[in-house]
């Protein structure tokens, strides 16, 4: 089972970049999100890997095979990839065991037979056994979804490609297919890329993700990494809710803005540089006068919006002799109001210095 | 590093794509070229004389008005008759529906030259039948009224333009939601004012613009002018440019008043175009209501008694008149078992050699049109939909642009650049089949765009990704789901070669006559029964075709779903 490796890739519409230079490696047997933004470029990515597109620059190798590159490019039915498509593309002339087997007519020695147990095995791990003469108009959504995910597992591909798979269906259901396809990629382990907007998706789907910001990888790590510790200004924006302070490096280790300071999660920032500072909202806590660690940073406010949100409330702090609005999230057993004067604590670890 | 790269092999569909765009110069670019500049030329080098010989002509100087007056009151009449059907149709409790839309559908596909025809057999001044029955009941010794005048033209022209408001507006109410006119009610305002101040404010662009397709059918139109004006003793700008090409022909006069018609068709197109386009303000469209009918109470009956009134004068009478004609030994004369023969059907299709060799051009020249335009508009739809090769929005373009060329304008431009060589076509069935396809092109183009625009490019690219090739999925995938759009354009194309007259006219020669110009001739020699026989022959094809166009698309051609 190889891998993918894209080099440099590079693909423009009219002298705007889609994707700029974009690098990426996806290990064998690895799910990788391309999550992002609409207009990020993750859906020609995936399309210039499926040979859609042709790139205007770079390479995209899979194991040992070169599949594109500026100048040469293996037509799609030759990559031995398989792809489930947005609005399912199920054909709606052919009934659910023509659509599943139709890819399994290109495989060379493979009987007649051989097809028709091929597809009845596939409809049965996808739970649509029966289901073979319907045509595609004469099912649910979650079923259309299931017979398109059944077309592209069936031919054993080397590469599996989803462009936001779920988008279409309803939020119960999407919830239930995000397991489901977690549960068919640990089952078959096919090397794949996962495109989606919905940062929730990436986080229950993927092994690792990459978020892609204006055509190129912004960050790639597992869920837990881009979410700790954002490396942009970008990730930290576009994954989860989170504070930004715009300040400046006092140490290598603390920044100031006006007369709030701060101790940061770093200790080699270089003193006078622009920093700016993420800081998740639930990593905030408000202080009694006998809680709290040694070293955390404390700052003073008070309460101007409270909004209960049912598991949590979220409260905007306005911080005394600064212009910093904070937003924190806590348990819904501390009721403060609007107007009362709080002390909130901080730890440096969760206060994450991100470059300009 | 091992490198397997593979070379992307040769994309044998290039050529095709070349060949498609070569044609479409071919059939439009030198026509015009060669038409805007023989009218600027002469024995003396290059000129403006033919325009000013033209112009200052007094006879043409009254053709050009009488034009005018002709597509303002049929522009006029059309919205007066169309508007009302359309809203009594698409919006109240009027019973009969089905038939209604299924006669005005009937009206569309009538050839207009037909309806004429039969209107001199109803109304003519002496011999018109409903004169007869009119002089028979009140003794007067003056007719009812004579279809030889501008009002009997402006009369027999409406009948087959309002059609055209009709349907665009028919169209645009069906997309009017019910929400909004009652967000109206709730407001206070009686049923007359949701009528006026928002559902037809909302309608203003559809209504306009089939205006502006009324008048262009009139301005483009000759077989109804060259039936009902000539013998009254005026002319139109088409029965004049073909006036110009009887012996010896005028050729640069002709060509000279060819171009303000090209160029006023040009310009109304475009104001149409732009009308459409401003749509969206009218939100018009998005998520529509249930549609609930507006009761007519007691004017039910009345407005349907209207509403058959019309579809009497498209429909009920001419037909009938023609079947009388066809079936009866004198057609002027009461119908009864003596008068009652076959003899017309013998005469017409074994005895007299032009009408069976007619029967055979048409024909021929209506399936190759139809085959060789369905292949090209689905191939233009394929190409400019699926963004194939760079400039695909200029074939799309071109695949349009004869929309804008009048028949009459067409058939000089063809004639100028198909005389001479390299390609010397006139007197051939090619130089009309040249015509046809330049004609029809816009139309199947239309249906063929609207077929692929269907047909998800993601259905392609699953094929494609699965493992199998570029053709093998057009073949497997996008045809099977293509065809019945691509019958659908193939009939269209073949219901409009076989009713076109204005280009044929000026086209034809003794060995290729088609059955509308037959028809012409033979009004000439007053022989009505022939052709009656070959109208009804050509309806029964017509609405042969539209049978099978239904079939195929599981819907009536106007838009319905019902």
């Amino acid at each position: 089972m190889p891998g993918v490796t894209l080099r440099g890739l590079t693909k423009r519409y009219g002298g705007v970049a889609a994707v700029d230079n974009l690098l990426l490696e996806v290990k064998p047997r690895e799910l990788v999100a391309l999550l992002g933004p609409s207009g990020c470029g993750k859906t020609t990515t995936l399309r210039l890997v499926a040979g859609f597109l042709t790139p205007e620059a770079g390479e995209i190798w899979v194991g040992e095979r070169c599949l594109s590159s500026a100048t040469a490019v293996v037509p799609p039915e030759r990559r031995r990839m398989a792809m489930i498509f947005q609005s399912y593309a199920l054909w709606p002339h052919l009934t659910v065991a023509q659509n599943v087997g139709y890819g399994l007519r290109f495989k060379r020695g493979m009987t007649r037979t051989d097809r028709d147990r091929r597809v009845s095995e596939m409809l049965r791990v996808v739970q649509l056994d029966g289901f073979q003469a319907r045509y595609p108009s004469q099912l649910s959504g979650g079923q259309q979804q299931r017979v398109a995910v059944a077309r592209a597992l069936v031919v054993e591909p080397e590469i599996l490609l989803l462009d936001e798979p779920l988008s279409n269906l309803d939020a119960n259901l999407r919830e239930e297919m995000r397991f489901e396809i977690r549960r068919l990629h640990e089952t078959f382990g096919i090397t794949t890329l996962y495109v989606t907007h919905d940062q929730a998706e990436a986080m229950v789907i993927s092994d690792r993700i990459a978020v892609l910001d204006r055509g190129r990888v912004a960050q790639v790590g597992s869920a837990e990494e881009i979410f700790q510790q954002p490396r942009t200004r970008f990730v930290a924006d576009f994954i989860g809710r989170t504070n930004l302070v715009d300040a400046v490096a006092a140490t290598p280790d603390a920044v100031t803005r006006g007369a709030l300071r701060l101790r940061v999660a770093s200790a080699d920032l270089t003193p006078g540089a622009r920093v700016s500072v993420s800081i998740r909202p639930h990593e905030i806590a408000f202080a009694t006068s006998t809680e709290g660690h040694a070293g955390d940073n404390v700052v003073s406010g008070r309460v101007r919006r409270v909004s209960y949100l049912g598991d949590a409330v979220d409260y905007q702090i306005e911080l005394a002799d600064s212009d910093v609005v904070l937003r924190v999230a806590a348990a819904p057993v501390l009721r403060l109001r609007a107007g009362e004067a709080v002390r909130l604590t901080i730890p440096p670890s969760a206060c994450v210095p991100l470059p300009e | 590093m091992r490198s397997s790269v593979v070379k992307s092999t040769f994309d044998r569909s290039v050529p095709v794509w070349i060949t498609t765009a070569v044609t479409l110069v071919l059939l439009m670019i030198l026509p015009l070229g060669w038409l805007a500049w023989v009218s600027v030329s002469s024995e003396q080098g290059t000129t403006f004389a033919n325009y000013v010989q033209v112009f200052g002509d007094p006879h043409l100087q009254k053709a050009l008005w009488n034009t005018i007056v002709l597509a303002f009151w049929v522009g006029a009449a059309s919205l007066a008759v169309g508007v009302p059907m359309a809203w009594l149709t698409g919006r109240t409790d009027l019973p009969g529906k089905r038939t209604i839309r299924a006669l005005i559908m009937a009206s569309f596909v009538t050839p207009p030259f037909l309806g004429a025809f039969a209107w001199v057999m109803l109304a003519g001044p002496n011999a018109g039948l409903l004169n007869k029955v009119y002089r028979g009941l009140t003794g007067s010794d003056e007719p009812l009224m004579n279809i030889f005048t501008m009002s009997g033209l402006v009369f027999v022209v409406t009948l087959y333009s309002f059609p055209y408001v009709y349907i665009m507006i028919v169209n645009t109410l069906e997309l009017i939601a019910s929400d909004l006119e009652e967000a109206g009610a709730i407001l206070g305002a009686s049923r007359l004012r949701v009528a006026l101040t928002i559902t037809l404010p909302l309608a203003l662009p559809a209504i306009i613009s089939g205006f502006i397709l009324a008048v262009l059918q009139a301005l483009a139109l000759f077989g109804s002018p060259a039936i009902l004006a000539l013998p009254a003793g005026f002319h139109t700008i088409t029965t004049q440019i073909w006036t110009f090409f009887q012996y010896p022909p005028k050729v640069e006069q002709a060509a000279a008043f060819s171009i303000p018609l090209l160029l006023a068709t040009a310009l109304l197109l475009q104001l149409q175009k732009r009308l459409l386009g401003r749509r969206g303000y009218a939100g018009v469209g998005g998520k529509t209501g249930a549609r609930r009918p507006i009761p007519l109470g007691r004017w039910r009956w009345a407005a349907l008694a209207g509403v058959f009134a019309v579809l009497a004068c498209t429909i009920v009478l001419p037909y009938a008149i023609l079947a009388k004609a066809a079936f009866a030994k004198a057609w002027a004369q009461p119908l009864s078992w003596d008068n009652l023969t076959l003899a017309n059907f013998t005469f017409t299709f074994f005895e007299y050699s032009a009408t069976r060799d007619a029967i055979i051009n048409t024909l021929e020249l209506g399936i190759v049109t139809a085959t060789v335009g369905a292949v090209m508009a689905a191939l233009l739809a394929y190409v400019t939909n699926r963004r194939l090769v760079p400039g695909h929005q200029a074939l799309g373009f071109l695949a349009v642009a004869p929309v804008v060329i009048p028949g009459v304008v067409l058939a000089v431009g063809l004639f100028i650049a198909y005389t001479r060589p390299p390609l010397v076509l006139y007197g051939t069935l090619a130089i009309l089949f040249v015509a046809y396809l330049t004609k029809e092109l816009p139309v199947g183009y239309a249906q063929a765009d609207t077929t692929f625009k269907g047909v998800h490019p993601e259905l392609e690219e699953a094929g494609r990704i699965l493992g199998a090739g570029r053709l093998r999925v057009l073949r497997e995938i996008t045809a099977p789901l293509a065809r019945s759009g691509i019958i659908a354009t193939w009939c269209f194309v073949f219901i409009g070669v076989i009713r076109e007259l204005s280009a044929s006219i000026i086209l034809f020669t003794p060995a290729t006559k088609v059955i509308s110009v037959v028809i012409f001739d033979l009004k000439e020699e007053g022989q009505f029964a022939a052709i009656s026989v070959l109208g009804l022959f050509m309806l029964a094809m017509t609405f042969g075709i539209v049978l099978l166009m239904q079939t195929a698309l599981g819907r009536d051609f106007l838009g319905a779903k019902d």
